[in-house]
Formats: C-alpha cells, structure tokens, sequence
C-alpha cells in the first residue's frame, strides 16, 4: 500500500459506504471515547448473560452460553496449563473447565468450597467450561449501549474484550471468549511463547502490557501512557492508524522522538490536527512502499521465501494498490522458484488505484534492472510482460470480506494491518493465518511487529517477516 | 472480483440502457459488498458458467421496473403496463439478458469463457438475497425511470 496515498484511501477504508454500511460497522468502533454509554431504551439488540468476577460484570453473548452450572467435581489433569482448573463430567460428556481469573490474569480468590459456579459454553463445535464467581442474570440491551473500550484503557489486550455496555447503573464487560481460547488453543504454540518469556498460561493480555509499557521502560524511555493515549486518539481520529500490539512498537518509539522534536518547538506532544498526525506517522511507511521494490528489499524477500513441495506456488498481496509491489513480488517469486507455477492473487478496495495495476506503465529509469526483462517497451514508457502479468490476478476486492484467495505461501501485506480498526486487524489476521500454508510466511509493514501472537514465529526482523507454526 | 471484469459490465449496463430507454444514464459509485442485501422488490436474476462462476442481479423497485419495462415497449411502439404483468417481467428480463450478454460477449473477447443461464425474475416484498462466500461488486445505475442497481458476483473456479 502506498503511504503517501493512503491517508486518501483511508477514510473510504474506514468508514466510506463504499464498504458495508453504517448501520452494520457501528458509528461508535474506534476511538470515540466520549460517545458516552447511553441507558437502555427498553429495545434488545443482544442479549448476555453476565457474570461476575473479581468485582467487575462481564457479559457473554447468550448463544454462546448452553448452560449455567454448579462445578460439583472437577477432576484435575495433571500436567496442563495453570489456567484448566480440570474436567468436569457434564452428563457423560467431559468438558474442559477453565478458570477465569487464571486466564484473564486477574488476581486468584481463595478458591470457594465446591459447588463452583461456571458456565458451559460452545466454543466452535465443542463444548468448555468457565469458573465465574457468581452467574448474574441475563440482560437484554440495544446496540447503542455498547461502545467499544479504548484499546489502551484496560489493563491488557483488548482482544477478548468486544467492548463495554452500560446497563441500569452497571458497566459490563463483554467479552469474546471465543477469541480467548481459539488463541490459546490453537497451534500447540505454548512451548513457543514460553521460549518468549511470556509464562506459559497468561493470556495475551500479559504480553500486550509488557510490550505496552514494561518494555518501553526498560528501554529507557519515558513514553508515559497519558501520552500514548492521546497520541493514538489523534493518530486514529486524523489518520486512520490505529494503534495495537501489532505497531505499539514503532508508536512508543516514535512518541520518544516525538517529543524531542516538539519540545524542541515548543509545542505540545498531542495531535492537534491532520498536518501533526501526518507528520508524527511520516516514518511509519516500509521501505518501497507502492513502487518496485529495490533489489536490496527483493534480496531480503527472495531470502524468507519458504521451500515449496509442489508444483505451484501461491502468494496473496492484499492492500496492492497500482499493484507495483505485486509485479516486483511476482518477478522474485519467478526467480526463486523456476520450475514451479507462480500465481500472485493481489488486490484493493481503491477502485482506480486497482483498476489500472493490469496495464500499468513506467518510465524506463523507474524499473530496477531485475525487473527489466520481465518488461515491454510501449511507446518510451515500459508496462510488463504478458507472461508476468499472467501471475497476477488483480481483483477489487475489500480485505473485510469473504475472499477466493487459495493457501498461499507467501503473503505480503505491508502497512495494512494498521490503517485497520483494533477489531478489523484481529479478524485480518486471522484470516491471513487461515490463507497461509504452515511454514508459509506473511511479511507486514516494516513497522509492524507480531510477536505478541503465538501464531506467528519471525524469520526477519528487518523486513518484518514471520512464519506460520 | 477480477478487475477486468468490471468494466464490460458497467460498460454494456450504461450502454444498453442508454439505448432502450433514451434517455441519460448516470452510474453511481461502484462499491462492494458481502453481507446479506434486501431486495428492492424485484430482481432479474441471470447465472455465469464456465472458467468462472458466479450470477449478476439487476434489482430495482417494483414501480421502477414498471416504468423502466414501459419505456422500452413505447420504444417499440407498444402498449406501456401499469402493472408488472407478464408482459413487463418479460420486458425486464430481456433488459438483465442484453446488459449480461454484452458484457459476456466483451469478455470472451478478451479472452474469458463462460455462458449465461436464462434471467429468471424474483419479485417481492422484504426480500434479502445473501450469498456466503462472494463479494459482490455494485454498479449503481440512474435512469428517469428510478435507479437500478446491478450486482455482480463473479468468483474464479478452484
């Protein structure tokens, strides 16, 4: 994606009716944090079921919930993680049982006498169970009430949490526990993030933390979270970036220059309109971001390009714009694996940038010479060849909806994550986690980092790469 | 959707249209869409087969298709209807048929095959179309008459 370019195509992105309409995104996802939670108007869009839980409500979505139970025995297995309390036999089914407080890394309770109360829910196709403190009652609320909770304004990643409803005189928190044990369950990654540092067991969350602050500090800056909260507020509001575990990196670092820079004008840190926010998120583009790579950044990607058994191989560009990056991409993967089928599937939600990427043209100085031969001359300007533009289908295509993209094995997708909503970029990159083959490799923004999640092991630091595990 | 589809659809759609009602023809802003979208209350629905798959849907409102349906038989030196009898469905499938087999017909010069499956017409109050697992492209159309929406959902065969 185009840096430059894309503080034009991000509002369209973000909220254009070019997408889905508002009605279904929800004015009040982002960053609004004084849309205020209104009452309950009587009308009922959800309904939870809320619970309790070291003080605070929180709330499930009522279909994910099959029952509300009394734990009369769990059964411990040894050996699992902190978080599974045991197995509890659920009428000749064995379900899992999980204890919140563990996984949401809130403090233990003395643990209550048996019975426990706890809540069986459906996970996807299976059955688990959860220890609450106290099942609450089941409420009915409209959307309206719900407003998601500032990404940083929690004590921990706002993955779980699906955003916060006012009911009565009560806040609940709503929490998508799906989300919680897909993650944790997913991949056997456990031994991995332990090798991270991350004991084994806490959720996200913890991670989130560190990277957000704990890291920072030991670093040696003093980004103060005042700071970073109104610097993502400004950056989300004039430049569509949002900040996350995926960019809070870069943010932090940043923000410490940032600074210097505006101490040195003596101007506050905060920004104050759309020329700051540019300014503070000039640095964040990658290196060639909407042109042909160089053959340096070609070099580095032909390096992370993983072994492939079979004839063909595939790769997905979301994001591509003019399809630049598309082209250069598809010339190293021609390079990199000579005898096999390259099919590069890029696409865009920016009509007109995407439109012209099939019969794009360039001056002949802007074609680095590795790509020279994959070209024709057309007039004095150069467009490429039939046969590389028979690797790329370039479609229209919004990243947010369902797509063809087969299992690829090579994904790029550089400075997309960002530009997306906290709740948008999970779902991206679930979906890039589903595309990708395993040993497969996705390469974001030089920016971006996923080391907070365990689905992801990095190959390069440099050009932000990761394998799937 | 592949890009190179897009354009002979809304090319043939203003086209055709251009040419049966005579009169101007304003696209709107193309966008795309996923989700499950209502039916305005009656569609002319035609189906692609071959290198890919998908369908294209003209819908548009039911006093809409009566006008637009009139205008193409006063074209003709025919009778207008005041109601969507069989007369107009036929009138409005003919329009669905000529705008896809336009299209099609400028994609297989381009080097894309596939064949088109006779319209067939859905109409209705409160109707919602969903297919799961295509994104539809939507090429607004205004006309006098009203305005027509053309959805087009074209996915490539595994």
């Amino acid at each position: 994606m185009n840096w430059n370019n894309a503080r034009e195509e991000k509002p369209r992105l973000a909220d254009g009716p070019t997408l889905v309409g508002p009605e279904s995104r929800g004015s009040g996802v982002g960053f609004e944090r004084d849309a205020g939670i209104r009452e309950g108007v009587g009308r009922t869009d959800i309904t939870m079921v809320t619970f309790s839980l070291a003080g605070t409500d929180y709330g499930v979505d009522v279909m994910k919930v099959k029952e509300a139970v009394r734990f009369e025995k769990l059964t411990c297995v040894p050996n699992t993680q902190p978080f599974v309390a045991g197995v509890y036999n659920l009428r000749g089914q064995i379900v899992s049982v999980i204890d919140l407080r563990a996984l949401l890394n809130l403090p233990q309770a003395g643990r209550q006498e048996t019975p426990i109360d706890g809540l069986i829910l459906h996970l996807d196709d299976s059955l688990i169970g959860v220890i609450v403190d106290r099942v609450d009652r089941v409420i009915g609320i409209p959307a309206e009430a719900i407003q998601p909770q500032h990404p940083i304004s929690v004590n921990g990643s706002t993955a779980h949490i699906s955003g916060l409803a006012g009911y009565e005189d009560r806040v609940y928190v709503m929490l998508d526990l799906e989300h919680v044990f897909r993650r944790d369950g997913e991949g056997g990654g456990r031994e991995g993030r332990t090798d991270r540092g991350v004991p084994a067991g806490q959720p996200l969350a913890a991670a989130d933390v560190a990277a957000a602050t704990g890291a920072v500090g030991k670093e040696g800056t003093d980004v103060t979270d005042e700071d970073l909260r109104s610097v993502a507020d400004g950056l989300a509001l004039f430049n569509k970036l949002h900040v996350t575990p995926v960019n809070r990196q870069w943010v932090c670092q940043r923000l410490e220059e940032w600074r210097r820079l505006r101490g040195e004008a003596q101007t506050a840190v905060q920004l104050a309109d759309e020329r700051d926010a540019a300014d503070f998120a000039a640095t964040f583009g990658s290196a060639c971001s909407g042109r042909l790579w160089d053959r340096t950044y070609g070099e580095a990607v032909r390096n992370v390009m993983p072994t492939v058994e079979g004839a063909v191989v595939n790769a997905w560009n979301p994001g591509c714009g003019r399809g630049l990056e598309a082209y250069s991409l598809a010339v190293l993967m021609s390079e990199q694996y000579p005898d096999k089928r390259v099919k590069v599937w890029a696409g865009d939600n920016d009509l007109l940038a995407i439109s012209s990427a099939p019969s794009v043209s360039l001056a002949a100085d802007a074609v680095p010479a590795y790509v020279q031969s994959h070209t024709v001359e057309t007039g004095s300007e150069l467009t490429f060849s039939g046969t590389l533009k028979a690797m790329i289908l370039f479609e229209y295509h919004d990243i947010l909806h369902q797509s063809d993209v087969p299992q690829s094995h090579i994904c790029v997708c550089r400075d997309l994550l960002s530009i997306l909503k906290p709740d948008d970029q999970q779902k991206v990159l679930s979906k890039l986690h589903e595309t990708i083959v395993t040993g497969g490799v996705l390469i974001v923004g030089e920016n971006e980092r996923l080391d907070h999640d365990v689905r992801w092991e990095m190959v390069s630091d440099r050009i932000a790469a990761y394998r799937k595990i | 959707m592949r890009v190179e589809y897009i354009n002979p659809f809304v090319e043939s759609a203003y086209n055709i249209l251009k040419e049966m009602l005579k009169c101007d023809v304003k696209r709107g802003e193309l966008y795309l869409k996923s989700t499950a979208m209502p039916v305005l209350g009656v569609a002319a629905i035609v189906g692609l087969a071959g290198d890919v798959e998908g369908r294209v849907l003209f819908d548009m409102k039911r006093d809409t298709a009566i006008r637009v349906a009139s205008a193409m038989l006063e074209a003709m030196e025919m009778e207008p209807i005041t109601t969507l009898n069989d007369m107009g469905r036929a009138t409005i499938n003919e329009l669905a048929n000529m705008i896809t087999g336009q299209a099609v017909t400028k994609l297989h010069e381009l080097g894309f095959k596939f064949d088109l499956t006779p319209p067939a017409l859905l109409s209705g109050e409160n109707m919602e179309i969903s297919d799961t697992g295509v994104e539809a492209l939507i090429v607004p159309m205004e006309v006098p008459q009203g305005r027509i929406e053309i959805n087009v959902a074209i996915r490539e065969r595994a």
